[in-house]
């Protein structure tokens, strides 16, 4: 195993994975003028077929995703990075810590390929949710089944053009593998020494860690389930049908859980990876904290629902709370601080 | 006695909602003003978390947010169940103990008298979870409503350890060991709040599988 056979896999994820990705972005095209077209005929012909689209999205989105999973292991069987004696004693004597030899073990949801995970979620939230309610029993419910098949196409059409994954695969990676590669070959040992030292942080701390593997993940769940959460609630703006609160409700349940499993999972990462660092109050932290308080009042409010006018009130709110979402989310490429993606 | 002890149960649920409500919109909008401030200040200053106005900054944020932890930590108090405490009663005491909050505030400073209303707000939530699971004031277990309750007082008190760990453990030894209990009384909380028919049903399952064997 080698650094050439590393970059063959990366060669053939974009192979294999610029079509896949090319009929997701096709499909969701398809999908989204189909459901805009029910939504303005009524026509059922047309719910069907958006039925059967938004099925194909999501089969695709399976085979994607078992390709980036194909490509990660390679990473993990062509990469090793190897700790010379002097080395690996020196760190040791000096921060107590063992490194002999280390793989990357990285998980499917970093970089580039966050909003793709993103978008399967919410791709088989819509298989779980369809499965669970007949839309087809009323013209509304359909309308609201429509309405998430957009949310979805809208969340491919993000994906292809903002963040594809196959495209230049895990970017900053790929430059930290590619610069441990450049350091084996220098001819100053100093090099491959400092490298390495780097590495062995960012490997345990960041893509080895096993709060990368949960906090990130339980993250995109909950965002996935709680866009089905929004859509129900701009629904419950125009219209006071039960079907739009308990889908509402049972997605906001269970992403409110998640999200805050995961926020929590969060904080004992950011203790031992960023201690000694300016991480308190940063904006992603403080929008976290403004995103589930908002959540919190949410599910609140949603108890009285019976109470005059606060069915509007908590539709209001859960919408609120998506944009806090979509905020928070973007704090991350347009805010400073040490979560910002140019650190 | 005040007009606010005769509200109807109904009603006094409600309005307690609604304060909880606005507490938590406000907290809100306090981490929109830090994530402006921050954003603004980095643009100005490109250095300044390596300045001591980043220590400033970070005090004035915990200035901001600590009223609003008071009032929730209050309201969490309030949100006691019925059948456990008399609602007069836990109106009376819980304005009892905001007065004393705010009075030692004024005499101390405002991080003691946060962690006195923290100690007694773990002493009463501790209480009526122990309460709760027992099945006092007529909870029934594996009902429905037990578990909604006993979830709920899981979750309230793991939210006060929660708050008690930030604001008097954050330079301990025990911070994380505080932290994963908390974490764990609102995980397993905010389950059986959420979902407590299923809950129920493993029980049940559970129960009449031991029966059989």
């Amino acid at each position: 195993m080698s650094y050439q056979e590393y970059l063959a896999a990366r060669e053939t994820i974009t192979t294999i994975g610029q079509p896949v990705i090319t009929f997701i972005l096709i499909i969701s095209l398809l999908l989204g003028a189909v459901s805009l077209y029910h939504m303005f005929t009524r026509d059922k012909r047309a719910y069907t077929l958006s039925a059967q689209l938004r099925k194909t999205s999501t089969v695709l989105l399976v085979i994607g995703f078992i390709i980036i999973a194909w490509f990660h292991l390679r990473i993990y069987q062509t990469i090793e990075l190897v700790y010379p004696p002097e080395l690996a004693n020196y760190m040791a004597a000096d921060m107590g810590v063992s490194a002999t030899s280390l793989r990357f073990a990285v998980p499917l949801w970093i970089e580039n390929e966050k909003l793709y995970f993103w978008t399967l979620c919410i791709s088989i939230f819509l298989v779980v949710t369809n499965f669970q309610y007949n839309f087809l029993r009323s013209e509304v419910a359909s309308l609201f089944s429509s309405a998430m098949n957009i949310m979805l196409a809208a969340f491919g059409l993000l994906t292809y053009y903002t963040s594809n994954p196959f495209n230049e695969p895990l970017p900053g990676l790929h430059s930290e593998i590619a610069g441990w590669y450049a350091a084996t070959v220098a001819t100053d040992p100093n090099v491959l020494y400092g490298t390495l030292y780097q590495l062995y942080f960012r490997i345990i701390y960041y893509y080895n860690s096993e709060y990368m593997w949960t906090h990130p993940p339980m993250l995109f769940i909950a965002y996935a389930s709680l866009v089905i959460t929004f859509v129900g609630c701009v629904f419950m703006l125009f219209r006071r049908e039960k079907i739009f609160d308990r889908i509402s409700y049972n997605h906001a349940k269970f992403g409110y859980l998640l999200l805050t499993v995961g926020m929590l999972i969060g904080y004992p990462w950011a203790v031992v990876a960023w201690e000694g660092k300016d991480w308190w109050w940063d904006p992603k932290v403080n929008g976290s904290i403004m995103m589930w308080v908002l959540y919190s009042a949410y599910l609140h409010s949603r108890i009285y629902l019976k109470r005059r006018n606060m069915w509007q009130v908590t539709a209001i709110l859960g919408i609120i709370c998506f944009i806090s979402l979509v905020f928070t989310y973007l704090l991350t490429y347009i805010a400073p601080g040490i979560h910002a993606i140019s650190q | 006695m005040t007009p606010t002890l005769k509200m109807k149960p109904n009603t006094y649920d409600f309005y307690l909602i609604v304060l909880t409500s606005a507490v938590l919109a406000i907290i809100g909008l306090v981490c929109l003003y830090g994530i402006g401030y921050y954003t603004y200040t980095t643009e100005t200053i490109p250095q300044w978390t390596q300045y001591p106005m980043y220590g400033d900054y970070i005090d004035s944020m915990n200035q901001y947010i600590y009223p609003f932890v008071v009032l929730l930590l209050v309201a969490l108090g309030l949100c006691i169940p019925k059948r456990i405490v008399p609602r007069q009663s836990l109106l009376a005491s819980g304005i009892s103990i905001l007065a004393v909050t705010i009075l030692i505030a004024l005499v101390t400073d405002i991080g003691t008298s946060l962690a006195f209303l923290l100690a007694v707000s773990i002493v009463v939530q501790a209480v009526v979870m122990v309460l709760t699971m027992l099945g006092r004031g007529g909870l029934t277990y594996e009902r429905e409503g037990y578990f909604v309750q006993t979830g709920s007082s899981m979750l309230h008190l793991g939210t006060v350890i929660f708050v008690l760990d930030f604001v008097s453990f954050r330079t301990s030894e025990l911070h994380l060991s505080v932290f994963w209990v908390a974490t764990i009384l609102i995980t397993v909380g905010t389950m059986l709040s959420f979902y407590p028919g299923e809950v129920g049903r493993i029980v049940r399952l559970l129960r009449s599988g031991g029966g059989n064997s």
